[in-house]
């Protein structure tokens, strides 16, 4: 992370010397892409970059040789990185170099003897689409971005007091000082880590790959949104890793429990990323809440109330699609200000390691890693939440429904209600009595029509008005 | 009795759509939302030769997925063949086709352009590269020289 007053030194200039489109107009003749691409100029860089895409590593090589625009484009690296990772015949065997060029080459060639790459530094090249990326991956954090800390922080807090004042209210905390007995604390880090996985590949980003060599990527990359552990089955993997943590006593109600194992939602992972890695804004599926445990390094957490849309993302009407098209780095640098002067402020704050955040149901969240960093995370089911994920699972659209198989989604909820039936009847009966009173205070006034017209973001078809 | 929609190019020339074709451009669709459909939905960007064109396409590919006796009118491999002849045109043609594709938001139109110009990539050396798209080489001898040897694995 570097001092938010650093020059710009040749180090964060783009290897190739591309300059964002903005210098441009401020540039003196050379325009080096126009001129270069020939009949192509028509084109847009999104439009090119799709279509380098679609070729083979043979092609981009070549295509590197044309001209100084082309040896540009070829050797951008999200082409390389997906080429290594979506080519089914390297799975397993890459092992990252400095680069994702690098590294496919280096997988995919027979015993050969590499050209020791000087990247050509090209004049005259602006383009936003190749600039923005590395740009965002070395301009530093300004203190602005972490400076916020407006989520609530408590120590001691007694499980009665978490529900009443936080759980049923819908609010998120950092809650202090409950996980300190846990073994994960003086146990996990890459070492420890790389021991239990031995054999056994983890999921970054999805793909499979073996630990070290996650890690190894994990140091070098320079992606703008580094890949990180984001593994579900990592007790399975590695039951040590089960065993070092435990769930925090404000969250053991955990319903969907009685669905044993196999039936179950994804509800666990553990999650380990280098610096600027994290996830975008995005809700949390089924209408479950989730806490989030750092056991080493450091998140900034930013958040904002089910009905409030945070800036740059955009979601479908009924909010089954979100796109938040933006890297994270490029949202603060975007849309961090714009955060700070709308209607809803956000809540933020830093989790440290030690530290366990309580992500309320339907809240948007967005999770930068300021330092490389291991948390554990689990989303559950409480009384507390149970009538929004009942509701939820009976709405009947399968395909938001997730974390678990396609054909089980339009049974999860009888299963579920019979499961607690069977397991937890008294749960069962306080929900019953809950809808009642519910039921009979809809009283058919003026009133409450006029607001049931109001539609949230939130759910398709959740009444959004609250009383409180 | 099928819905019309009325579109007007950049040269002022009016072309009545079906609406089914038309809404394959999402562009379409959404001013339609807004105007209605009365009103002629103007597209300044694109030239009566190319939107001509464009809903030549659109229209295929509707009547092509329309079913008899629970059968698609056209098997995937006869669209194919269509589609490849439909891209064989002039590289000026075929450019303007893409920017259309992109302003009407015609996602299957821009995939096949977009795949249509990667094959004319695939496969050739630089000077092929070059010809094809009139590109000059602004390498200087040494560079060059330098880019060839560090991409001399993609000519072996």
């Amino acid at each position: 992370m570097g001092s938010p007053k650093a020059p710009v030194s040749q180090a964060t200039q783009h290897p190739h010397n591309v300059q964002p489109w903005g210098n441009y107009l401020f540039a003196q003749g050379k325009d080096t892409r126009n001129a270069g691409l020939g009949r192509l100029r028509a084109l847009d860089d999104e439009f090119l970059m799709q279509v380098l895409a679609l070729l083979p590593a043979e092609t981009l090589g070549r295509l590197a040789c044309v001209n100084r625009a082309f040896y540009c484009f070829s050797n951008h690296e999200d082409l390389w990185r997906a080429l290594t990772l979506e080519a089914p015949e390297l799975e397993g065997k890459w092992r990252f170099k400095n680069t994702w060029q690098q590294t496919y080459l280096k997988a995919s060639l027979p015993i050969h003897n590499f050209h020791r790459k000087h990247p050509l530094r090209v004049q005259g090249f602006y383009s936003d689409l190749l600039y923005q990326p590395w740009h965002c991956t070395t301009v530093p954090l300004h203190s602005s971005w972490l400076k916020r800390d407006t989520i609530d922080r408590r120590t001691g807090l007694s499980v009665e007091d978490f529900k009443q004042q936080y759980e049923l209210p819908n609010k998120p905390v950092i809650l202090q000082n409950t996980i300190d007995d846990w073994p994960a604390l003086l146990n996990w880090n890459s070492k420890y880590l790389k021991k239990v996985f031995k054999g056994n590949t983890i999921l970054a980003g999805d793909y499979p790959m073996g630990f070290d060599n996650f890690l190894a990527y994990s140091q070098r990359s320079r992606d703008e949104m580094p890949l990180y552990l984001f593994d579900k089955h990592f007790a399975s993997k590695a039951p040590q890793l089960a065993a070092d943590y435990k769930v925090p006593k404000y969250f053991d109600e955990d319903l969907f429990s009685v669905l044993g194992e196999a039936g179950r939602p994804d509800f666990r992972w553990l999650i380990m990323g280098p610096p600027r890695s994290g996830s975008t804004f995005h809700k949390d599926p089924n209408a479950t809440s989730a806490w989030n445990a750092v056991v080493t390094g450091s998140k900034k957490w930013i958040m904002y109330p089910p009905s409030a849309l945070p800036p740059g993302v955009h979601a479908s009407d009924d909010g089954a699609d979100v796109a938040c098209p933006v890297s994270l780095i490029e949202w603060f640098l975007n849309f961090y200000k714009e955060s700070q002067k709308g209607p809803v402020q956000p809540l933020e704050g830093i989790c440290r390691a030690g530290e366990v955040l309580f992500v309320p149901r339907g809240w948007w969240h967005m999770a930068l890693n300021l330092e490389e960093s291991i948390a554990v995370t689990q989303n559950y089911v409480s009384s507390a939440n149970l009538q929004h994920v009942v509701d939820f699972l009976k709405g009947g659209r399968a395909e938001l429904v997730s974390g678990c198989p396609f054909e089980q989604r339009g049974r999860l909820h009888d299963a579920f209600l019979s499961a607690l039936q069977q397991q937890r009847p008294q749960v069962l009966k306080e929900l019953k009595r809950q809808q009642q009173r519910k039921q009979a205070a809809k009283a058919p006034s003026q009133l409450s029509a006029l607001f049931s017209e109001t539609k949230s973001v939130e759910q398709p078809q959740e009444f959004s008005f609250r009383f409180s | 009795m099928a819905d019309k929609v009325k579109l007007r190019s950049s040269d002022q020339q009016m072309f009545e759509v079906e609406e089914e074709v038309a809404f394959q451009s999402l562009t379409v669709k959404n001013m339609s939302e807004d105007t209605g459909l009365d009103a002629p939905i103007p597209l300044p960007n694109v030239s009566s030769k190319i939107l001509a064109k464009v809903i030549e396409y659109c229209k295929y590919h509707v009547d092509a997925e329309k079913k008899a006796d629970d059968k698609p009118s056209k098997t995937e491999e006869e669209i194919k063949t269509w589609d490849t002849d439909f891209v064989k045109v002039d590289q000026s043609t075929l450019f303007e086709l893409i920017l259309a594709a992109n302003y009407l938001n015609i996602k299957s139109l821009l995939d096949l352009t977009c795949l249509t110009v990667a094959n004319m990539i695939k496969g050739k050396t630089p000077e092929e590269i070059r010809k094809t798209f009139n590109i000059v080489n602004d390498f200087t001898p040494e560079e060059e020289e330098e880019v060839r040897k560090e991409n001399q694995w993609a000519f072996e």
